[in-house]
C-alpha cells in the first residue's frame, strides 16, 4: 500500500537511495499502489557522483511491499521493506542490477526487463 | 527479509496421535507388523497419521519456499522394515512432547531429500522433450535474427539458472528501425510458424524485450548491450553452439 508521501528503498543501483512517492500512475484519484504499480517518486536521498541527484523526480516500479501479496494459489507474500525500481519513460531500468528477492507478479506486468536483472524471482 | 505464510497449518497433533498407537504395537517387533496388516481399519489410520507425520517433519526441516502438496512414493509407506520398526519401539518408551524434534531428525535423516515432491512437476521425459521443442525454437528465432543482420547473437540456456524461462537469446541491432525490423519479423515467424504471441514491448526500444514464455528476446542497441551486460549475468549459462555464421559486432 503506497501513496503519496510513502517512503521507499531502492532496490537498484542506478544510484538513489531513498524516494518518496508523489503520485501513482493509472486511474485519477487511486488510493493505493501494490507490487508492479508504476509511480513518480522523487530521490530523497542519492549516493554521490551517480548520474540520478537529489530531488530529481523520476518514474518507478513497485518491487516489494510490506502489505501482503495474495495469490489465487492461497500463498501470501510479505516482505520487510518498501522498495522500488527506477526505470525511464520507456520502462527500461536506469540501473543495471536488481538488489533482493521480487515477485514473479512483475514478468505478468510486462516489466520482465527487471525479472531478468533479478538474482532472484519468488 | 521476506516472510512466508502458507495454508497448511503444521499438524503438531499427528505426532503425539501416532505415538499413543504405536504404543500399544510396539515390543511385539515384526510380528507386530504382520497382525497390523489384518486390522484394516487400523492400518488405514496408522497410514493417514503417517502421512501427516511425515508432511510435518518436511515442513520443519526446511523452508521450502513453495506451497507444496508433499507426495509420499508409495513403497515408504506401506513397506515397514525392520530399522523402521525399531524406531516404532523406541519412541514407544518416549515421551511425545520432548522429543519430537529428535524424531523429526531422524525421520528427515532417512526419508529427508527422497520424499517431498511436488504433485504439479512433469516426469523427467516431458521436461526433456519440452527443453528440444524450446531450443528448436530459440534457434529458429536466432537465425531469423541473424537474417536480419543482428551482431553477435547468443543463445543461452538459463534453465538451471532461472525457473521462469528456458532459453534466452541476445542480439545486437545498431539502429532503432533495424530492432524494428527484427522484432516483427521474429514476431511473425513465430506467430506463423509456431503460433505464439510475445508479451514485451511492442513499440522498438533501446532494449527490446520479446517474451515467448519459455524463450526470450533481448535486443540491444550497442551502448545498452554494453550497459546492462546480460551475457555477464548469466555467465554460468550453458551458451548454445549457433551453426550459421555469426557476425561479431563490427561497430561498438
Amino acid at each position: 500500500m503506497i501513496q503519496p508521501q510513502t517512503h521507499l528503498n531502492v532496490a537498484d543501483n542506478s544510484g538513489a537511495r531513498e524516494l518518496m512517492c508523489i503520485r501513482i500512475i493509472g486511474a485519477s484519484n487511486r488510493r493505493y499502489a501494490h507490487i508492479g504499480d508504476v509511480i513518480v517518486a522523487v530521490i530523497k536521498e542519492a549516493i554521490p557522483n551517480t548520474p540520478l541527484e537529489k530531488s530529481e523526480v523520476i518514474r518507478a516500479v513497485i518491487v516489494r511491499t510490506c502489505k501482503e501479496l495474495k495469490r489465487d494459489n492461497g500463498m501470501i507474500l510479505r516482505y520487510d521493506d518498501n522498495a522500488a525500481v527506477v526505470i525511464d519513460q520507456e520502462g527500461n531500468p536506469k540501473g543495471t542490477r536488481i538488489f533482493g528477492a521480487i515477485a514473479r507478479e512483475l514478468r505478468q506486468l510486462n516489466f520482465t526487463k527487471i525479472v531478468s536483472l533479478a538474482p532472484e524471482v519468488l | 527479509m521476506l516472510l512466508f505464510l502458507s495454508h497448511q497449518s503444521v499438524a503438531t497433533m499427528a505426532a503425539s496421535a501416532m505415538l499413543s498407537i504405536a504404543g500399544t504395537g510396539a515390543g511385539l517387533g515384526t510380528e507386530f507388523i504382520s497382525e497390523f496388516r489384518q486390522l484394516g481399519r487400523v492400518k488405514s489410520k496408522f497410514y493417514e497419521r503417517r502421512r501427516k507425520l511425515f508432511r510435518c517433519s518436511c515442513m520443519s526441516g526446511h523452508n521450502f519456499p513453495h506451497k507444496c502438496i508433499w507426495r509420499i512414493p508409495r513403497k515408504t509407506n506401506f513397506i515397514f522394515k525392520s530399522r523402521d520398526s525399531s524406531l516404532v519401539l523406541a519412541l514407544g518408551k518416549e515421551n511425545a512432547s520432548e522429543n519430537t524434534d529428535d524424531l523429526y531428525d531422524d525421520l528427515l535423516n532417512k526419508f529427508g531429500k527422497v520424499v517431498f515432491k511436488r504433485n504439479d512437476q512433469k516426469p523427467h521425459s516431458a521436461e526433456v522433450d519440452d527443453d528440444a521443442e524450446s531450443l528448436s525454437f530459440a534457434v529458429e528465432m536466432a537465425k531469423v535474427a541473424s537474417e536480419v543482420k543482428a551482431a553477435d547473437i547468443k543463445v543461452l540456456f538459463v534453465k538451471p539458472l532461472v525457473y521462469w524461462t528456458r532459453f534466452f537469446i541476445i542480439a545486437t541491432a545498431f539502429s532503432r528501425p533495424q530492432i524494428d525490423a527484427i522484432g516483427s519479423k521474429i514476431r511473425d515467424l513465430a506467430e506463423k510458424k509456431y503460433g505464439r504471441v510475445p508479451t514485451g514491448d511492442t513499440k522498438p526500444n533501446s532494449w527490446t524485450l520479446l517474451d515467448f514464455g519459455d524463450v526470450v528476446v533481448h535486443i540491444f542497441l550497442p551502448p545498452q548491450r554494453a550497459f546492462y551486460n546480460l551475457e555477464e549475468f548469466y555467465a554460468n549459462a550453458t551458451p548454445i553452439e549457433l551453426l550459421f555464421d555469426n557476425q561479431p559486432p563490427f561497430r561498438s
